[in-house]
């Protein structure tokens, strides 16, 4: 049996998210293997210069392009993403781990009695089968599920979990005329956009992250400001959350978000196991503390063990000069 | 009005979690609590009744005998009911044959609303509420940060998605996944730690009752683990020595660059 690759791709300011393009990297890996078909789909509304950039990474770029599907609903996107699935027939479904795909990819096993694996981070073959590999207890674990071999595979990814390849040569892009079925019983009152970042948290290379040995509220420009330098985004601890220093939404943690940057500076974070949780398949860590005893330190590559606000500034400079020589 | 809080019972953030050698099982020290996501259901359903008045409260888990204590828990915080569905002679972690038997037991009972966290600390998979949501074919909201009850039958419900803060209004029944700040969770009071040590836990085998959703027994699962493993150890930390702060800064950004490899 065939075994063809969907990728649902997800849009942020109609470009593909990074993300996405990981899952197409991944997705060329496994349909190579399976000697098989890469297809993306994306849904929603002016979608077709996204499909322009994913399509040099895809066989087949299938493009759902309709004004109803401006704004992500899982009634109206899964209707479609079910159909697309129902006429192209890939045994491999992949997806990202973010609120779009916790929300959808669930919906969509149901219908299709699907092997659903979801907030994974990485693959690998055995004999003719993948595995599927997926962190528990916080990143404690790793486990490595297979699929029932008959089933249709869902699965959803960490961001950051795959390296981007380089684009290939250009697929075909198929449109698809969208048969949109809403549910009856959701309406939508409101929507309030967020404060717009360019950076997603989860998606960023470069996360900086303070603590409660940040101090106050405003001691985090510091933060901003080598965040900016690096293109990259500010997270906190739970207790900066709690005490209303940052959003909820910067949260990195068990109970907040899951990251694995390339780059992770933690400040003035003592390392309680709930943060680590968060942020330990970071690919490198930096703590700053004063307090050479911090349990962080256990968890990094670096530490300087000095007072951040002496640290901070000085760190500012020299990263600032070496993305000026790069 | 009839609400439904599905909990599960997860390893606290510190036990002790042991791979067998064969790497084919867990052993978890005995440390359990309600799932932190599940303790903001359970807390709203305790305040849509108490806003309400005439409102029962079922919470229900798909687990062995060990979480007999977690719905303890609940009923303590406030909660009338708890039914456990024996979770013994599944060794399933496939989420689609475990909301089959959520799904079907919300079924038959019949619920105005289910609530249930945005995910479980242990596998953090968030797959099992939305699912149960689309074998009951009603409307579900995830990750939800305010609930009002309107009436007759409507709610009205603020939840975070790609981008911002969306305000909808759904039709009940329909569920809804609680993120954390949808509320503080209470903690017990003694006369409510008593009240759920009289109560009476119902416990229910699966095989008793129809599931109308597909297949449930062990074999029909589309999952296997086959094995665990340790993450990869990172070796131990580099500190960086220096004169003056600016110094540390100087080495630190020069290994980020030139040893790292991540700048």
């Amino acid at each position: 049996m065939s075994k063809d690759v969907l990728v649902f791709i997800e849009c942020k300011d109609s470009m593909p998210r990074k993300a996405s393009l990981e899952l197409l990297s991944a997705g060329r890996q496994i349909a190579a293997k399976f000697s098989s078909g890469l297809s993306a789909v994306l849904i929603g509304s002016g979608v077709k210069r996204a499909a322009d950039v994913v399509n040099a990474y895809s066989d087949k770029t299938i493009v759902v392009d309709d004004e109803a599907l401006t704004d992500y609903g899982w009634d109206t996107t899964s209707s479609v993403l079910q159909d697309i699935v129902k006429k192209y027939g890939p045994m491999i479904v992949l997806g990202t781990s973010s609120m779009t795909g916790k929300d959808l990819f669930p919906r969509l096993a149901v219908r299709f009695e699907a092997a659903m694996i979801s907030d994974a981070v990485g693959f690998d073959f055995e004999g003719d089968g993948l595995k599927i590999k997926k962190p528990l207890y916080g990143g404690k674990v790793i486990s490595w599920i297979a699929p029932g071999t008959d089933a249709m595979l869902m699965a959803t990814f960490r961001p950051n979990s795959f390296a981007v390849s380089e684009p290939g040569q250009k697929g075909e892009i198929i449109e698809e005329q969208a048969n949109i079925r809403k549910n009856p019983g959701i309406k939508v009152i409101s929507f309030k956009k967020g404060e717009s970042k360019k950076v997603d948290l989860q998606e960023a290379d470069f996360i900086i992250c303070g603590g409660r040995g940040m101090k106050a509220a405003e001691h985090f420009s510091l933060l901003e400001d080598i965040g900016d330098i690096m293109g990259g985004r500010v997270g906190a601890s739970r207790t900066v959350v709690d005490s209303k220093w940052r959003d909820y939404d910067d949260q990195i943690g068990k109970s907040g978000k899951t990251v694995s940057p390339k780059l992770y500076i933690g400040c003035g974070i003592s390392g309680a196991l709930h943060h680590i949780m968060g942020m330990d398949t970071s690919k490198v860590i930096v703590a700053i503390n004063k307090d050479p005893n911090a349990p962080i330190f256990q968890y990094a590559d670096y530490g300087i063990v000095d007072d951040l606000f002496t640290v901070l500034p000085a760190l500012k400079d020299e990263l600032k000069e070496s993305r000026e020589e790069s | 009005m009839n609400v439904l809080v599905f909990v599960k019972q997860v390893a606290d953030t510190e036990a002790r979690i042991i791979i067998s050698s064969d790497q084919k099982s867990l052993e978890i020290e005995n440390k359990y609590v309600v799932n932190f996501f599940d303790e903001f259901a359970v807390e709203e359903a305790i305040r849509v009744k108490e806003a309400l008045k005439d409102v029962e409260i079922t919470v229900c888990t798909f687990a062995p005998a060990r979480a007999t204590e977690a719905l303890r828990t609940t009923i303590a915080m406030g909660a009338d009911k708890a039914v456990r569905i024996d979770s013994s002679k599944f060794e399933t972690d496939d989420p689609l044959i475990i909301a089959r038997i959520l799904a079907a037991y919300a079924k038959r009972e019949g619920f105005d609303l289910i609530l249930c966290g945005r995910q479980a600390m242990d596998d953090e998979s968030a797959n099992v509420g939305a699912m149960v949501a689309e074998f009951l074919n009603i409307p579900h909201v995830s990750q939800i940060s305010r609930l009002s009850m309107l009436d007759p039958g409507r709610a009205e419900v603020e939840n975070e998605i790609e981008g911002g803060k969306k305000v909808s209004e759904v039709a009940l029944p329909a569920l809804f996944t609680a993120q954390k700040g949808l509320n503080e969770p209470r903690v017990p009071l003694i006369t409510g730690v008593m009240k759920a040590m009289k109560t009476e836990i119902t416990v229910l085998d699966p095989a008793s009752f129809e599931t109308p959703f597909g297949a449930i027994d062990n074999g029909s699962s589309n999952i296997r683990v086959l094995s665990y493993e340790l993450p990869a150890k990172r070796p131990s930390v580099r500190i960086i020595e220096g004169q003056t702060p600016r110094d540390k800064a100087k080495s630190l950004v020069k290994l980020l660059g030139d040893e790292a490899k991540v700048l």
